[in-house]
């Protein structure tokens, strides 16, 4: 498992910063099951905003400026698919 | 339903001694029965629980009849079958003497891959990984269902305490005011016959579940998946690949892995408004084979079938002398392989304490338990299934933009990957609610019973084999284990002595004190404390369904076994 985020961030304090991309969670599920839930019956412009508030207030629990730096550029960086050795291409078994 | 299949073996009907005995096939005079007669135990049903429910009777010596509608294991209808087995459910296997064909015939993968998109978005090896095992078995096997079903009921057949009777539908049930009478049609004629009690284990759409009046939660899904089992000319890696969005599949999800004979499991998630009659079609079936594999496929079908699921769980798993098992009592989607093995464990829960009944070691209350324990199972299964269902087909917009920035995270860091849900493998349960959980034996004893309710493992020992073959060759017995013979010796002699309901072993131990035996780890293996979580000056206390009856001081062992039921008494030998 390498860790993908290293070169990433420009600024300097940024680049100092270190974040848990391990697994973190006490309950992936349960949270996963827990922020779908809090969508129920919203629109797409209110689910946009529940989001928005949700990622300011853990940003607030984060508070280390280092850390959030380099966490919206991992954001940044992870529409993207990491380059791979040989990408493994999506056909399998025959042939393989 | 299309393809070759399978050949199954078809077991014969014979006449039964209640027909016999009225002395004409034809059932005159409607239906005769044999005056009187009781058996302990009519299982309803020869599906995976029903089976394995009259496996365990058959290896403890219990007499039972069972009431099978059709006279084959193995698929009948539309509907999908269990291809993977858990640790848990090997284990059980293993004690009731079918693990070895099982694994002999089955498959282990150790390389998964998820996918979505034209890319992995994380693979894993399972070979290379820290197990945190302690198990005979392994993490899980793939195998077609029938083939346990089979070689349930050839070890069925090697003991004379179990009755397999085939095509025999079960057409009414009454309740006596002690024990319970069923209608059964044959080919011979129908006949009525009663029990002390009797498992339903007779499938989601149980007519015994109707006739009782018995409620069932349902929630219907409305994902729609098509499985087609093929066997392909060119044999494939042993991967498990997962695709959370397959661009073959419209972006849908796809399963491919294999199973014994060299049959891949291939499932695909469907469009929820797709005709199930139309994308089981062998033409259409191949468009996607080749749209998955290329132009010049070549496989053969070897079954097809559409399915969707419901998840349901009924409100009692007990109404009386009738016990629910299996898909009649609970149902959930397939992921994470919770329905055969949670039907399988739901037998190694009852069989043990219906004994324990019969011999007069326990009472109603342990009865009580199977209902209390198993629906906890059943409702986390439910549980962690919908959430897996959920995953895999977002309601709307937003949940699908979640889910893709958890994959699009996945890709990058291992954190994403916890979040990425195709399946949580079955695990043993933890019970917490029932009677002989921690917290309500903590209540009676007065001291903390630390872990009760938690399973264990079937730790191999050195000269026992393992602890499922301990369990096995002391019939129903709690095994009580103390970490040295120390703290054995400040158990009650008399109540080693007396205490028919309990085999007494010390753990690692060079010596045992009177009436104690040693119980040591395999060579190679780590110690059992360790293994067993036993606690330093405690006696641990197994159920003879692997979990634990908790780790007691020992000054409290008896009372411990008091919350069993009455038991024996002293100087009563049943």
């Amino acid at each position: 498992m390498t860790r993908q985020d290293e070169g990433q961030g420009g600024a300097a304090p940024a680049a100092q910063a270190s974040v848990n991309l391990e697994p973190n969670l006490q309950d992936p599920d349960r949270f996963y099951e827990q922020l779908l839930a809090a969508h129920d019956g919203l629109s797409t412009e209110q689910s946009f905003e529940l989001n928005a508030r949700l990622l300011l207030l853990l940003a607030n629990q984060v508070g280390d400026s280092g850390v959030l730096s380099r966490c919206i550029a991992l954001a940044q960086t992870a529409a993207t698919p990491p380059a791979r050795e040989s990408a493994s291409s999506a056909q399998a078994p025959t042939g393989s | 339903m299309s393809g070759t299949g399978y050949v199954l073996p078809t077991f014969e009907f014979r006449v039964p001694p209640e027909l016999a005995t009225a002395g004409s096939a034809d059932g005159q005079d409607g239906a005769p029965d044999i005056a009187g007669r009781v058996y302990p135990l009519i299982i309803v049903g020869g599906g995976l629980a029903g089976l394995a429910a009259a496996c365990d009777c058959a290896v403890r010596g219990i007499p039972a009849v069972v009431l099978d509608e059709d006279d084959t294991i193995g698929v009948r209808g539309a509907s999908s079958r269990g291809i993977c087995y858990a640790q848990r459910t090997l284990e059980i296997l293993s004690r009731l003497g079918v693990f070895q064909r099982v694994k002999d015939k089955g498959i282990q993968w150790f390389v998964g891959r998820t996918l979505a998109g034209e890319d992995e978005v994380y693979s894993f090896d399972l070979a290379t990984q820290a197990t945190h095992s302690y198990s005979s078995q392994p993490a899980f096997i793939n195998i077609q269902q029938f083939y346990i079903e089979w070689y349930l009921v050839d070890r069925i057949l090697e003991s004379d305490t179990v009755d397999l009777r085939w095509k025999s539908r079960v057409t009414g049930i009454r309740l006596l005011d002690e024990g319970v009478e069923l209608s059964v049609q044959t080919p011979a004629g129908e006949y009525r016959i009663k029990g002390r009690h009797v498992i339903d284990a007779s499938g989601v759409a149980s007519p015994l579940r109707k006739m009782l009046g018995q409620n069932t939660r349902a929630e219907v899904g409305v994902d729609r998946w098509c499985i087609s089992d093929v066997r392909f000319r060119q044999r494939p890696k042993t991967e498990r690949w997962t695709w959370i969005e397959a661009p073959f599949n419209q972006n849908r999800a796809v399963w491919q892995h294999l199973m014994g004979d060299d049959v891949w499991r291939l499932d695909y998630q469907m469009d929820p408004d797709c005709d199930p009659e139309a994308v089981s079609r062998p033409e259409v079936v191949a468009e996607r084979l080749r749209e998955q594999f290329g132009e010049d496929v070549d496989y053969e079908l070897v079954w097809v079938g559409p399915y969707s699921y419901r998840s349901h769980v009924m409100e009692r798993f007990r109404a009386g002398p009738v016990f629910f098992v299996g898909d009649c009592a609970h149902g959930m989607s397939p992921f994470g392989a919770r329905g055969g093995n949670s039907g399988i464990q739901d037998a190694d829960n009852l069989i043990w304490k219906l004994q324990w009944v019969q011999r007069g070691w326990g009472d109603e209350s342990l009865l009580d338990t199977y209902d209390s324990e198993r629906r906890e199972g059943a409702e986390h299964n439910v549980l962690v299934t919908n959430r897996t269902a959920r995953f895999l087909s977002p309601r709307t917009p937003v949940e699908r933009m979640i889910r893709k920035a958890a994959i699009d995270l996945a890709r990058h860091h291992p954190f994403g990957r916890t979040l990425i849900n195709t399946g949580r493998m079955s695990m043993a349960s933890v019970y917490t609610r029932s009677d002989l959980a921690q917290a309500a034996l903590t209540r009676r004893l007065g001291v903390d019973a630390i872990g009760a309710g938690t399973p264990l493992q079937n730790v191999p020992l050195a000269e026992h084999g393992d602890l499922e073959q301990v369990i096995r060759s002391k019939a129903g017995c709690l095994l009580v284990v103390a970490p040295d013979a120390a703290t054995a010796e400040r158990v009650d002699a008399r109540l080693v002595r007396d205490e028919a309901r309990a085999a007494w072993f010390v753990a690692d131990s060079q010596a045992a004190p009177a009436g104690w035996a040693v119980l040591a780890a395999a060579s190679g293996a780590r110690p059992l404390a360790e293994a067993l979580g036993l606690v330093t000056g405690r006696v641990l206390v197994i159920r003879p369904d692997l979990h634990s009856a908790g780790c007691v001081p020992p000054q409290s062992v008896g009372a411990l076994l008091a919350c069993f039921g009455p038991g024996p008494g002293p100087g009563k030998n049943p």
